[in-house]
């Protein structure tokens, strides 16, 4: 358990960071996946370029409508965050089910949404959100939303040298429900399949679902036609059985020793309607 | 000499004093083995096999050596003059596979040792691991054992291409009988998969070779210095009183440290060629691959019955699943399942044969039970799926069974005798906690309502306090020195080697009551083989049952010594000694045993026949094993829609005999439940077919995790043991053993409506899922 | 671990049978493969850098093609170790003709061992079908103008 040799440098500023990483640094948020991978030596990175100290990259604040989360704002930090709690109280709830207590102190949503993992908490509620992430490089800056972010299994829009420096989260329709509900690996602490729902009524009806799953396929996604089946109706137990035997559609389940594809597909369906469920009844 | 009146201290027997050793522990300044620094030491990496089975064809290190700071590789070549890795079993016909501290032409499982870097720290040692290059020609692998022994299936050591290592059949009373007379037999077969014992410190050794003194120190963490002492030496051909082996502290074992492994030859023999310390520290992906595994049982189990539910005859066949080589008691521990198999019931008649099976995987040994959790779960779900078969309550059946307070002590038709017990006393309390038919009839409700709920029993016995020492390989005695030392302080020095049971708090209770002195001036000392007398060591629940006994023997020796020399100075015969005073019935002078050590020590002058000094070692060799027993039941809700079980009520009664400290034995019996959850819910060593071990890290083998654990609503019955003067049984391992069946019958029970009779652990919320959901069909 | 799947490929039964061992082809699609070497008739060795994610892991690979059957079916074995241990794959490829396009249908086995083994179970299923998906959008992809029927490369003649 113990690394390769690597040069190791921990920049206070952005952009001498940037200059680190057009270099081929490897950039290093938390570090709860990267460290563990590099002590496996299945990763050797020659260079590692701590994010840890740059203050610039940690912050919450609220501007016209959407929260903004600097990259290197901690799991912990995100759960505890009055703000964060009242304009977006899914990522919150959300961030309190990533692994344990030490790893919520160090973990970062930056580092969690650029590693993809396809069972990390975050991506279900950051896709159920409609968040965009910021990029920077040394060559400039850009906006991706995360539809166009989560490409494949550890796989994103991040070009080489690129990093994620902000979060952008809209603000929570005050009316909205919403909810996170995760079937928990037991060994890990991943998801197995973890579903995050957001409803929004209106007239007795729901006028908006948003679906996020993550574990079930190789990147979390937003589970459309559930949202569809749901949007319009009165947010029912009918209603919402229906929506929720829809989140696996089109997906091509995962497999592994904890969770055989069949009976991920089927959590996936009995979690989406738990979190729809709670979702509808905390709408107001 | 003051003159003062006898105020009778309470006694600390039996007090909840918190643990003396934990302050260094949660403080960190404990030291362990890694923690130890010596000027000038090594490091030592281990290249392994990534195969299960290989021919070496060839391994290159030049490139390694060459690394700057890489001190010496050595292969197998460089150390087939060291004796074999020792396996102390002995069983007729047993085939024992020389297991070379470092494979030569073969590889037989995963996590195999080929070859050592030393380097100048251990940053440079793994690096130069991956410059060594080795050849390798895959073989086909076996890794589960009842494919092991199929036709056709590959030789894990070829020249015994049937993989069976020995076989092993034992009788007791007339089992033909016994089952012509049946009404009815179930049968069933019932797995204990492999567990991997994951203690929180990983195993790690110093090796310091001290070339003029011609002297070797080895530090590791073990549970059995002494033994280690004697067999290291063997293997490396020196003289037992020129090595030295010292424990430092113990970050836990459960057995996994019951042993004597490749690696403390290893690195005793880098010390004596390097002549410089050196230091090997497991990974935890190691501890997974190569310290020993646990369980790993496949049992074939038929219950012979009247219909009225008396129980008539157990037969077993037991495949146990070895490993690739015998670590030290390997074989033997199926063997303790079978002693154990009756249970705590009082059929006379019972067939065992035991199939002895290499695999091509990590060796099998004690872990937490060894023996004793498989047994205790085969009958106690035996016992539940007769109860269902003949539609009789699962505590009726039970307590029809058992054997009665006026039986001990009782022969066993395994051959062993049953020291004491009340097994009906354990069972009733479980089910007054739980008020037994309330929760019959919330159980109907709930079934009415739709809902899985279960009720589950397990009355458990088990083997404590090992034991006799022919029942042993090594001996099962064990050795106590006490010192009163010449200020009056009190050192002990245990054979025993405490690694988490808190025997530095319990010893000093019982040596503060015995010697009435202050719990504060007792010094409890274990694990230096040059500073202790020989010990066997800390495992099979024996530290305070066996250990306790020889300590509460030497202190009876030195109380009559104290008594000879208070009668001196008191000058009368007249002596009473309590409350750490001797005291002259006439007169009322006393004098303190501080005063009394000072003088012994001084020898100005000796009572009549005594020697000068206060100390005296006993080694103490028990009549019998110990027999705890208790009842665990355990309700459980199984959630329909998604397979989890969830732990209603978590309630054991452990008749463990006396108890010397009630808090530890709380965290024994919060412990070993844990471990017991942890099988029946979580935990499998899963081998793919390959032979590659892929639930090699933490990320998929699931421990219980605290956040998990249930309320455990722990009490006791209390039946003191006649085999020593302590009365204590034993309490290391009876959660576990307690624990899993209790659990797996709550789940069968919950399930009773799907018609489910047997579920193997571990329950895994799929496993349970597939049931509910397809009628009966995992 | 059992693999299996199907991909369309827009190539003509034969092309596509010849495309698939081709050798040039086989490198370009492979993830993290270079170039093959020649070592035997129907044997190549490769160096390959295997990158998912963080993590990255260099093999010596060797890719034998076997039991070929033109042009519906042949198999396809490939093997690889690095320190991070080993890895095999043993494909049945079965090419079943459309008009226009074909059907690659490919059922096999992989095994891996080592550090992957102990710690990769949660990911070998995803990351296996991901690397296969790879193979064959690469494979899509570089075939995409050679779709005409041509001269069966060089190494495929002999």
């Amino acid at each position: 358990m113990i690394a390769h040799i690597f040069e190791y440098s921990a920049p206070t500023d952005l952009k001498e960071a940037l200059g680190q990483l057009a270099s081929g640094g490897k950039p290093l948020a938390g570090g709860m996946s990267l460290i563990p991978i590099m002590k496996l030596r299945l990763a050797a990175p020659e260079h590692v370029v701590d994010l840890g100290r740059i203050v610039a990259l940690n912050y919450i604040r609220e501007e016209a409508g959407t929260l903004h989360a600097g990259a290197m704002t901690t799991h912990y930090q995100i759960e505890s965050s009055p703000l964060v709690r009242s304009r977006c109280p899914l990522l919150a709830e959300a961030a309190s089910h990533i692994g344990d207590v030490q790893v919520r102190n160090m973990g970062t949503i930056g580092g969690s949404a650029a590693h993809a993992d396809p069972a990390a908490d975050y991506p279900a509620s950051l896709m159920a959100l409609e968040v965009q992430f910021r990029l920077a490089s040394s060559s400039g800056e850009r906006t991706v939303s995360v539809e166009d972010f989560f490409v494949d299994t550890f796989a994103t829009a991040l070009q080489p040298g690129e990093i994620i420096t902000e979060v952008i989260i809209p603000v929570e329709d005050p009316s909205a429900g919403v909810s996170y509900q995760k079937m928990v690996q037991p060994a890990s602490g991943y998801a197995i399949v973890g579903v995050a729902a957001r409803i929004t009524k209106s007239g007795g009806k729901v006028t908006k679902a948003r679906v996020g799953v993550t574990g079930l396929g190789p990147k979390a996604f937003r589970a459309k036609a559930a949202e569809k089946l749901l949007e319009g109706t009165e947010g029912t137990a009918a209603d919402i059985a229906k929506a929720a035997a829809a989140v696996s559609e089109g997906v091509e389940s995962n497999t592994d020793l904890h969770a055989s594809a069949n009976y991920r597909t089927q959590m996936a369906r009995v979690y989406a309607g738990r979190a729809l469920s709670v979702a509808v009844s905390r709408a107001t | 000499m003051a003159t003062t009146t006898i105020t009778r201290t309470e006694p600390l027997v039996g007090k909840r004093i918190r643990r003396r050793e934990d302050p260094r522990l949660i403080t960190g300044t404990a030291t362990y083995v890694e923690d130890i620094q010596i000027p000038g030491m090594h490091h030592a990496c281990i290249l392994r096999s990534p195969h299960a089975a290989a021919r070496i064809r060839s391994i290159t290190t030049q490139p390694a050596l060459d690394m700057p700071g890489v001190v010496a590789v050595f292969t197998g070549a460089d150390t087939q003059g060291i004796g074999p890795v020792p396996c102390g079993a002995s069983l007729p016909g047993l085939r024992v596979p020389y297991h070379r501290i470092l494979a030569t032409d073969r590889v037989y499982f995963v996590g195999h040792a080929v070859a050592v870097v030393v380097a100048t720290d251990k940053y440079i040692a793994r690096d130069a691991i991956d410059l060594i290059e080795v050849d390798y020609e895959p073989l086909p692998a076996v890794a589960d054992p009842e494919k092991a022994i199929a036709p056709g299936a590959p030789p894990v050591h070829p020249e015994w291409p049937d993989n069976v290592a020995f076989t092993f059949h034992q009788e007791g009373g007339d089992i033909d009988k016994a089952f012509a007379e049946a009404d009815v037999v179930v049968k069933q077969r019932i797995t204990s998969q492999r567990l991997i014992p994951t203690a929180m410190e990983t195993r790690g050794v110093v090796a310091e070779w001290r070339p003029g003194e011609k002297s070797l120190t080895l530090r590791s963490s073990t549970q059995i210095p002494h033994l280690m002492r004697t067999l290291v030496a063997q293997m490396l051909s020196i003289p037992e009183n020129r090595l030295r082996v010292i424990t430092p502290e113990v970050g836990g074992g459960f057995g996994s440290k019951f042993n004597v492994y490749a690696e403390e030859a290893l690195m005793g023999f880098i010390a004596m060629k390097i002549h410089k310390p050196v230091k090997w520290i497991e990974s935890r992906r190691e501890n997974f691959l190569c310290t020993i595994h646990g369980r790993g049982h496949v049992d074939y189990f038929e219950l012979a019955a009247k219909r009225d539910g008396t129980m008539l005859g157990l037969k077993l066949k037991l495949i146990q699943d070895l490993g690739a080589y015998h670590q030290l008691l390997t074989p033997l521990i199926p063997t303790f399942s079978v002693l154990m198999m009756p249970g705590l019931y009082k059929f006379a008649n019972i067939q065992a044969d035991i199939t002895g099976v290499f695999t091509n995987c990590v060796p099998t040994d004690a872990y937490r039970g060894a023996g004793r959790p498989e047994a205790t779960h085969g009958i106690e779900r035996m016992v539940d799926i007769l109860a269902a078969e003949l539609k009789m309550d699962p505590a009726e059946i039970r307590f029809k069974n058992f054997v009665q307070p006026d039986e001990f002590p009782y022969a066993t038709p395994t051959g062993l005798s049953y020291d004491s017990g009340n097994y009906a006393a354990p069972l009733e309390k479980a089910l007054a906690a739980v008020d037994y038919p309330h929760l019959l009839a919330e159980q109907a409700k709930a079934r009415e309502a739709g809902k899985l709920m279960g009720i589950g029993i397990s009355s458990y016995g088990e083997i404590c306090a090992v034991g006799p020492s022919p029942a042993m390989p090594a001996g099962g005695w064990e050795s106590a020195t006490v010192k009163i030392e010449p200020t009056g302080k009190v050192t002990i020095m245990t054979g025993i080697s405490p690694h988490g049971q808190g025997e530095e708090t319990t010893f000093a209770q019982i040596a503060a009551d015995e010697l009435g002195v202050d719990i504060d001036d007792v010094l409890v000392i274990h694990g230096d083989t040059t500073v202790v007398q020989y010990g066997i060591g800390t495992f099979g629940s024996r530290g305070t049952a066996v250990g306790g006994s020889a300590l509460y023997f030497a202190l009876q020796d030195l109380k009559a010594k104290i008594k000879k020399f208070g009668a001196m100075l008191l000058d009368s015969d007249d002596i009473l000694f309590a409350n750490g005073q001797c005291i002259c019935n006439k007169t009322g002078k006393s004098v303190t045993i501080a005063e009394v050590a000072g003088a012994s020590y001084r020898a100005m002058k000796l009572p009549p026949d005594t020697e000068p000094g206060m100390v005296a070692t006993r080694f103490w060799e028990p009549p019998n094993f110990t027999f705890p027993f208790g009842a665990h039941i355990v309700v459980t809700e199984v959630d329909k829609d998604t397979g989890d079980i969830a732990i209603k009520r978590y309630v054991a009664v452990d008749d463990i005999g006396k108890i010397i400290n009630p808090l530890i034995v709380d965290g024994q019996i919060h412990g070993g439940v844990a471990q017991g959850l942890g099988q029946a819910l979580w935990e499998q060593a899963v081998y793919d077919d390959n032979g590659q071990l892929i639930t090699g890290e933490l990320m998929d083998y699931a421990l219980p995790r605290a956040s998990r654990m249930p309320w455990i609503e722990s009490s006791h019955t209390v039946t003191p043991s006649p085999v020593n003067p302590l009365g204590v049984k034993g309490v290391g391992e009876a959660g576990t053993i307690g624990c899993s069946p209790a659990v797996v019958n709550s789940v069968v029970n919950a399930l009773q409506p799907f018609g489910i009779r047997h579920i193997d652990m571990p329950l895994t919320s799929e496993k349970i899922w597939k049931l509910v959901n397809a009628g009966g069909q995992a | 671990m059992k693999i299996n799947g199907t991909y369309l490929v827009h190539l003509p039964q034969e092309r596509a049978y010849a495309l698939l061992q081709d050798p040039e082809i086989l490198a370009k699609c492979m993830p993290g493969c270079d170039r093959l070497d020649k070592v035997a008739e129907n044997e190549y060795e490769m160096k390959m850098k295997m990158a998912i994610a963080s993590m990255s892991g260099l093999f010596d690979g060797r890719v034998k093609l076997a039991d070929q059957q033109p042009p519906s079916s042949f198999r396809l074995l490939v093997e690889g170790k690095g320190k991070i241990g080993f890895l095999k794959g043993d494909g049945l490829l079965k090419i079943e003709t459309g008009d226009e396009t074909t059907n690659v249908i490919y059922e096999g086995d992989v095994q891996i061992g080592g550090t992957m083994a102990a710690v990769g179970q949660r990911l070998l299923d995803t990351t296996s079908k991901m690397m296969i998906k790879r193979f064959f959008d690469k494979f899509a992809e570089v075939t995409r103008d050679l779709k005409t029927p041509g001269p069966v490369p060089a190494q495929l003649q002999d």
